[in-house]
């Protein structure tokens, strides 16, 4: 994972090499400023999912029917591979002014309630968790290389060795959902058989 | 021409300095309100440019994809004055960046202090706007951008330029007022110094300044020169009558007088020449009657016949003076030139071949011929000459000096001896006819001689003067100046 970001962030660092003696303040402002895990080693590729995951709420809007309840709920079906760093990146953030709630889904059954399900595909039960997402208006995120495809919404991908991202559009749309032109400009594919014309 | 025109060109000067002195600080004023409201207007600009840029970048920030973020960046290549900008991430390490020009990256970045959201910072060049990009109420990023303020300068050319094009033009308009003003007010000043100027040089106290229809100073100027002039012509013109009365009253009595003076003359003349025939008369019967009948007069008689015969040879000594000096006054005057210095020679070599026994030192200086009648200048030089030695005769060893010297542009010259002088007090009465100062029993002489040169030397346009203290010896100055002072008879 290490691997990744470095060549990600290579031409910053290159930069900011140059300007060390010029950064220094600012250097020791930062460091001081930051959490404890912007200071550790490269952020694991979950680690990165898991922020990105909890990104993604931002940039949608739901139909008006979902938009109940006090709490904004994140969802991970299946088994959990983000080993804590949702709850982590999620701790006391807020979407929309909502406090974010994360729980585990096992059950198709579950998935009533969520905002954002993260579908783990190795799950076998993920394709039929797709379905009835899409049906509860829920954006479905996984990272099966099919996921698309099977009417997933948004999937994660590894471009140049750094975690992006894939929307289908049209999947969002059937749902109900809307997704940000901001999000889109950042996808690094965005799947659409109809014009874009109710895109907002 | 400049000179004459001071007052002008000090008017047009004060006119251009003025209204250049409030141009200069009206456009100060200006271009520091402009610099104000630039500045201000710069910064709302590019504020506002921050804004979208930062609410455009939060997605690029949270998914971490600069070459998004770029592309918003890039936006800016539409704000000329925009050099660089960026969008740092929430811990301040460089996300994406963007420069106009090669080489326009900022390299020292001002830092937004806790719970800032925006801040900006003008440098010597440019300008630093920094702003914190947020997603639901967190810090997700900076987004800053560096303006050149080079269009400032820009602004100060232009400001420079149309200064400048208003000054040339209030200039030419200061330059124009004033010529009008000239034509007015500063016209007619100029027209007075000139007409000052051309009284005081022609002295024509007729000239007037035409006369003024206004009631400013300046007509008031030219009104109380006009009548300025006026007084000065009227008592110019009442001298010159007054002058004019004299002059003439001056001739008259010049002319009385030497009607006088000649009549008196020509008496005097004959008076003595008249004297002469009784007198000869009475000298020779008083030799008859005492050759013929000496014998019977007895001693007594005789002695008093004597006595009268005396007195009869003495009178005609005094008649003969007076004739010489009747002639010396009325004699016609034959000018040439006179080398008085061997006049003087040859008058003191008969003076010591009369009495070779006295011992006189003669000094004689040669002196410029002078132009006079050599018979009347002999008479005057012979006589001073004979003074001299006639006064220094109770002296063992005497000195008799002859000689000239420059004195106040003319020249004077003087015969000086060491011998019996005279009172100082009296020196006025030196000249006049039959006046002695010394007695006849010290030394012989008729009074007249003195009197006989001063006459002489006022015919020849000179004045005689002495200066002497008893037993000091005495000087005698004269000058001539020939010819123009003998008025005719």
């Amino acid at each position: 994972m290490k691997a990744h970001l470095n060549t990600a962030f290579s031409s910053v660092k290159r930069w900011r090499h140059l300007n060390t003696a010029l950064f220094y303040p600012l250097f020791i402002l930062a460091i001081c400023d930051l959490p404890a895990s912007a200071q550790s080693p490269r952020p694991t590729e979950f680690q990165v999912k898991a922020a990105y995951l909890y990104n993604f709420g931002k940039f949608v809007r739901w139909p008006e029917s979902v938009s109940a309840g006090p709490v904004f709920t994140m969802c991970v079906f299946g088994d959990d591979p983000f080993d804590g760093a949702l709850q982590q990146v999620t701790d006391g953030q807020k979407v929309n002014g909502l406090s974010v709630e994360v729980r585990q889904v096992t059950a198709v059954d579950a998935i009533k309630g969520c905002r954002v399900l993260f579908i783990n595909g190795e799950d076998p039960g993920w394709r039929s968790g797709i379905a009835t997402a899409k049906k509860l208006a829920v954006l479905t995120v996984g990272d099966a290389p099919d996921f698309l495809e099977r009417g997933g919404m948004i999937q994660f991908v590894l471009v140049a060795n750094r975690v992006r991202f894939e929307v289908n559009l049209d999947a969002a749309r059937e749902a109900g959902l809307q997704l940000s032109a901001e999000l889109l400009k950042v996808a690094a594919k965005v799947v659409a058989q109809n014009p874009p014309g109710g895109q907002r | 021409m400049i000179n004459r025109r001071s007052i002008s060109a000090r008017v047009t000067m004060m006119n251009l300095i003025v209204s250049g002195a409030a141009l200069m600080l009206a456009c100060a004023g200006f271009f520091a309100y402009d610099q104000v409201t630039f500045r201000e207007a710069l910064v709302r600009t590019l504020s506002a440019q921050v804004q979208i840029i930062g609410s455009n970048s939060v997605s690029a920030l949270l998914f971490n994809d600069p070459e998004s973020a770029e592309n918003t960046l890039s936006a800016l290549r539409s704000f000329r004055n925009v050099a660089s900008a960026g969008i740092l991430t929430a811990d301040q390490h460089v996300f994406a960046t963007y420069t106009r020009n090669p080489g326009d990256e900022i390299l020292n970045l001002p830092v937004l202090t806790q719970g800032q959201n925006e801040a900006y910072w003008f440098r010597n060049t440019h300008l630093v706007l920094m702003r914190a990009i947020t997603s639901e109420g967190r810090v997700v990023g900076y987004v800053y951008v560096r303006a050149e303020l080079s269009e400032i300068n820009v602004r100060l050319r232009r400001y420079a330029l149309i200064a400048a094009a208003v000054l040339l033009l209030s200039l030419l308009l200061a330059l124009f007022v004033s010529r009008a003003f000239e034509r007015g007010i500063t016209g007619r000043i100029i027209g007075l110094a000139d007409m000052a100027r051309r009284v005081s040089r022609e002295r024509n106290y007729s000239l007037r300044m035409p006369a003024a229809a206004d009631s400013t100073e300046v007509g008031v100027l030219v009104e109380s020169f006009n009548a300025m002039l006026q007084e000065v012509q009227q008592r110019d013109s009442a001298l010159q009558k007054a002058h004019d009365e004299l002059e003439l009253r001056v001739q008259e009595r010049t002319r009385e007088l030497l009607s006088a003076n000649r009549e008196l003359e020509a008496f005097s003349y004959s008076v003595s020449h008249d004297l002469r025939g009784p007198i000869d008369a009475l000298n020779g019967f008083s030799y008859v009657l005492l050759q013929q009948y000496g014998g019977s007069l007895g001693p007594g008689g005789e002695e008093i016949v004597g006595h009268i015969r005396a007195s009869a040879r003495r009178m005609r000594e005094l008649i003969d003076v007076l004739l010489n000096l009747s002639r010396v006054t009325t004699s016609t005057m034959h000018l040439e030139a006179v080398d008085l210095s061997a006049m003087a020679r040859s008058i003191a070599d008969e003076l010591r071949r009369n009495e070779p026994l006295r011992q006189v030192q003669f000094s004689i200086a040669q002196t410029q011929p002078v132009q006079g009648d050599v018979r009347l200048l002999r008479i005057a030089l012979e006589n001073l000459l004979r003074n001299a030695w006639k006064y220094t005769s109770k002296h063992a060893s005497a000195d008799i000096e002859f000689g000239e010297k420059q004195e106040h542009g003319r020249t004077v010259f003087y015969v000086k001896d060491n011998g019996a002088g005279f009172n100082p007090k009296l020196a006025g009465q030196l000249f006049q006819p039959f006046q002695r100062l010394h007695n006849a029993e010290d030394f012989q002489g008729d009074g007249i001689g003195l009197a006989t040169v001063r006459r002489i030397l006022s015919r020849h346009g000179g004045e005689i003067w002495a200066e002497g203290a008893p037993e000091q010896g005495a000087t005698f100055y004269f000058t001539i100046s020939a010819g123009s002072s003998d008025r005719p008879r």
